[in-house]
């Protein structure tokens, strides 16, 4: 039991996130219904698709806090684009691309100038801002194509054309990193980049790679974030990169690198983004949001530590138990030179 | 060395310079490397053997010369490309990553998937007659376990050269022999073998031809049979003639300490992988703690030392009991600990030596520590102890295994502690260094210093104990006087009370 949790820190999450939902449900009867997983779910859509990239960044222990920045250029492009009549495919074609470009200027970085990546992102996070505010002049971009919007919206069955996106994005990487040879490496470089480089592992090539995925997930965000609400604002995407780290934490990404998984940033941003659908639902003033979804965030982090701490030393215990059975017919040949005699444990840790 | 063999050469090197801030380390080094051949690399720390192999490997950029492996250029410095060529370097300080599973390290880099190696491995543990569970985590593993996975990696990967960096410094004399008799088998299918190793048996034991580097440059080549051991320690060492490094041999030994206070007793002792230990240890006695790796010795040491919790016994440090058991405690106490894994444990890679050294003594220093004060004592060992280094303010990362080592004792002498306890003080370290390191614990030992000495080289406790205490599976399993020490004592005890406890 305790080794299953242990394990499955993705499982001890899902447990407390449906526990949460029952409780908020109780108290709020009406909450638990499709219409409120439609709303999370296109609530969460974006967050989702910064986390998955923040993710791939964290295995491969390295940091990247310009995803907002990246977000909000890459959107801006997208509406200048789409204001000047360029088609909508080619125009996301190519913020996809600038998302892609930008991520590689991060990694580049860290890898050829060896900048910290905390310390590359954070300057970048400036840098991508200060471009997005020079294209436009500081304005709001309004106005945006009802073909874009119709991305967002929710068909029959409450499932956009993004949802569906972002669903085949989670897919993807979580196939890539749990069934590739290459997405193998995304854990190796984290774990021990001596080790991976020693074995032979092209560990710049892995960690570009991890930043290229993340800018340009960062892009599909700023498509998905203009198409959402119709309209580009100046401070588009901030704060949502701390956001997806925070997801990622909660989904049990190593901030050490070399472990975590998809499903855990899925169940992360999840519990994350019902947080604040949830206070909405309990007619809670939105100023408290921060607080209390900061204060959850560490609740959970908090108990989830305690639970390790105790597994730990649950699996120390039993490991060291091989140790304890006594010797009952104790190496008669070894007493021939032993001058002590052997004494049989009586402990047995478990 | 004679360029007709080129064609047919494993490796060639060429030529190859190398330095580091000012110091030149590799100085026009040429060596060939024969399919099928063995080909022993000695020389002291700091001689270069490390970063010529590093070279080879990939994982050092030469600034000149040439490196070919079977018969192809090596154009970029990448383990990767050397990899490609057909070769690996089995390191001396494994490299895991500790969140994956055993079978994953051992995996990871081949284009094969785990689940069809597995079998092959499972067939390659069972040749080494070790025991290794593959699905465990790495993290888990012991440093000789870690060790073993290295050796593992360089087995699985059927490279045609093969670099093995002091592979046996972790394993017991039974592995080591499994070792040896794979290595035969790859000598035969024609993969050559460079095998880096202090200690000379072995060399005669396995390697055909003898290269032995000093100050960056090859002072002696050629097969075996041509030169007798005293040959080559001399060719190591250059003030060979009027600085013997001679073994100082089994020192003169004290049989009778009953007139000698009990600095250390522990009374049916017990903790995480061990139980029930109970000895003493006299003033100025070296007690060896003997055992094969597993035995339970870390863990018992680590527990006194305050590093995991005990449970049950005693332990009396100079009369007092210990109650109190934390690292400071124990260290104001009088007792101070080595531990095993120098780079893991023991040593600040990135801090100057003189903060190392000050380790154990930091809380006396009081709030603004006197630099030159350090400085000072840092000399005094450096000179007693023979630490090669550029100075005080170096950082420990950059010198040699030896000189680590040496650093480290420092700090644990700086402490003036009564007892000492050794893990392993001479793991990855050259013949001249071990003697030092040897000469140093005869001495403290002679000053009155209570020393329990831990080693998985029944040699060295041969050589320096005066009594052995023998673990195994996490108990103690008898004890050796002086007169009964010797080596196959000792691996009797370890491995057959082992056995019987197993079975």
């Amino acid at each position: 039991m305790l080794d299953f949790f242990a394990r499955n820190r993705v499982a001890t999450l899902f447990g407390v996130t449906v526990l949460a939902f029952i409780l908020i449900g109780m108290a709020a009867p009406g909450y638990l219904s499709l219409s409120t997983a439609s709303v999370i779910t296109s609530n969460s859509l974006v967050l989702m698709t910064v986390a998955l990239g923040t993710m791939l960044v964290i295995l491969t222990r390295n940091i990247d806090v310009s995803s907002g920045s990246v977000l909000g250029l890459s959107a801006v492009i997208l509406g200048l684009l789409l204001n000047n009549n360029v088609g909508l495919v080619p125009a996301i074609i190519i913020c996809l691309l600038c998302g892609a470009l930008a991520g590689l200027f991060n990694g580049l970085l860290v890898t050829f100038f060896n900048v910290p990546s905390i310390i590359a992102t954070l300057g970048t996070l400036g840098l991508f801002r200060g471009i997005m505010l020079i294209l436009t002049g500081g304005k709001w971009i309004e106005e945006l194509p009802q073909s874009l919007k119709f991305l967002a919206e929710n068909g029959s069955i409450g499932i956009s054309v993004l949802t569906v996106v972002v669903a085949i994005a989670f897919v993807g990487v979580w196939a890539f990193t749990r069934y590739t040879r290459f997405g193998r490496y995304f854990y190796a470089v984290g774990d021990n980049r001596e080790a991976a480089r020693h074995l032979g592992i092209r560990v710049h090539l892995v960690q570009i790679s991890a930043f290229v995925a993340a800018g340009t997930l960062a892009a599909l965000a700023g498509i998905i974030f203009a198409a959402q609400i119709g309209f580009i604002p100046n401070q588009a995407g901030n704060g949502v990169e701390l956001k997806a780290i925070a997801a990622n934490v909660l989904g049990g990404v190593s901030l050490l690198g070399g472990s975590g998984s998809v499903p855990g940033v899925f169940v992360g941003v999840i519990f994350m983004t019902s947080i604040d659908s949830a206070l909405v639902f309990l007619k809670i003033p939105a100023f408290w949001n921060d607080f209390i979804g900061g204060a959850v965030l560490l609740l959970v982090l908090l108990l989830d530590g305690r639970v390790r701490i105790a597994v730990e030393k649950a699996i120390r215990a039993k490991r060291y138990g091989v140790h304890a059975p006594a010797p009952t017919s104790t190496a008669t040949s070894a007493r021939k030179i032993a001058s002590s005699t052997p004494k049989p444990a009586q402990e047995n840790t478990q | 060395m004679e360029r007709n063999s080129n064609d047919a050469a494993a490796v060639h090197v060429n030529d190859i310079w190398k330095s580091y801030g000012g110091t030149t380390v590799l100085k026009g080094v040429d060596i060939t490397l024969l399919p099928g051949q063995v080909h022993a690399l000695l020389g002291g720390n700091g001689a270069g053997k490390s970063t010529l192999m590093k070279s080879i490997a990939g994982l050092v950029n030469p600034e000149s010369g040439s490196i070919e492996i079977n018969g192809q250029t090596l154009t970029t410095a990448s383990p990767a490309a050397a990899q490609a060529l057909g070769l690996y370097l089995v390191p001396q300080e494994a490299q895991i990553l500790p969140n994956q599973s055993v079978l994953e390290n051992i995996c990871l880099g081949l284009r094969a998937t785990a689940k069809s190696l597995r079998s092959d491995i499972e067939k390659l543990v069972a040749d080494l007659a070790v025991k290794l569970d593959l699905d465990a985590q790495a993290a888990t593993l012991e440093i000789a376990d870690r060790q073993i996975v290295e050796i593992l990696r360089g087995l699985v990967r059927k490279a045609r050269v093969l670099i093995l960096d002091e592979p046996t410094s972790a394993l017991t004399p039974h592995e080591a022999n499994a070792l040896f008799d794979r290595v035969r088998q790859l000598q035969a299918q024609g993969v050559g073998i460079f095998f880096i190793s202090h200690k000379l048996r072995e060399i005669r034991e396995i390697c055909d031809v003898i290269s032995v580097l000093r100050d960056g440059a090859i002072v002696l080549y050629g097969t075996l049979d041509e030169y007798d051991d005293q040959q080559i320690v001399e060719a190591m060492t250059k003030a060979a003639t009027n600085n013997p490094i001679a073994n100082p041999g089994r020192r003169q030994r004290q049989t009778d300490f009953s007139g000698s206070d009990r600095v250390l007793e522990l009374n049916g002792f017990s903790g995480e992988g061990f139980s029930n230990i109970s000895f003493d240890v006299r003033a100025g006695e070296i007690v060896g703690l003997a055992g094969v790796v597993g035995a339970g010795r870390s863990e018992l040491a680590e527990t006194l030392f305050g590093l995991r919790p005990s449970n049950g016994g005693t332990v009396q440090l100079l009369g007092q009991d210990l109650i109190k058991r934390s690292p400071r405690h124990c260290v104001d106490a009088g007792l101070v600990y080595l531990p095993e894994d120098r780079q893991q444990n023991g040593l600040f890679l990135e801090a100057s030596l003189t903060w190392n050294m000050s380790g154990y003594t930091m809380h006396r220093l009081g709030f603004f520590p006197k630099a030159h004060r350090e400085t000072g004592e840092f000399s005094e060992f450096r000179d007693a102890l023979g630490i090669k280094c550029d100075g005080p303010g170096q950082s420990a990362g950059r010198l040699s295994g030896g000189n680590q080592q040496k650093v480290l004792l420092a700090k644990c002498l700086a402490a003036n502690p009564r007892v000492l306890i050794l893990d392993e003080p001479t793991r990855g370290v050259d013949v001249a260094a071990r003697h030092d390191i040897y000469r140093l614990i005869h001495q403290l030992a002679e000053k009155g210093m209570g020393v329990l000495l831990i080693s998985s080289d029944f040699d060295e406790i041969e050589q320096l104990a005066d009594r052995v205490v023998v673990m195994a599976h996490g108990h103690q399993c008898g004890e050796l006087s002086t007169r009964d020490i010797n080596v196959d004592a000792i691996a009797l005890l370890a491995f057959e009370s082992g056995a019987a406890i197993h079975a």
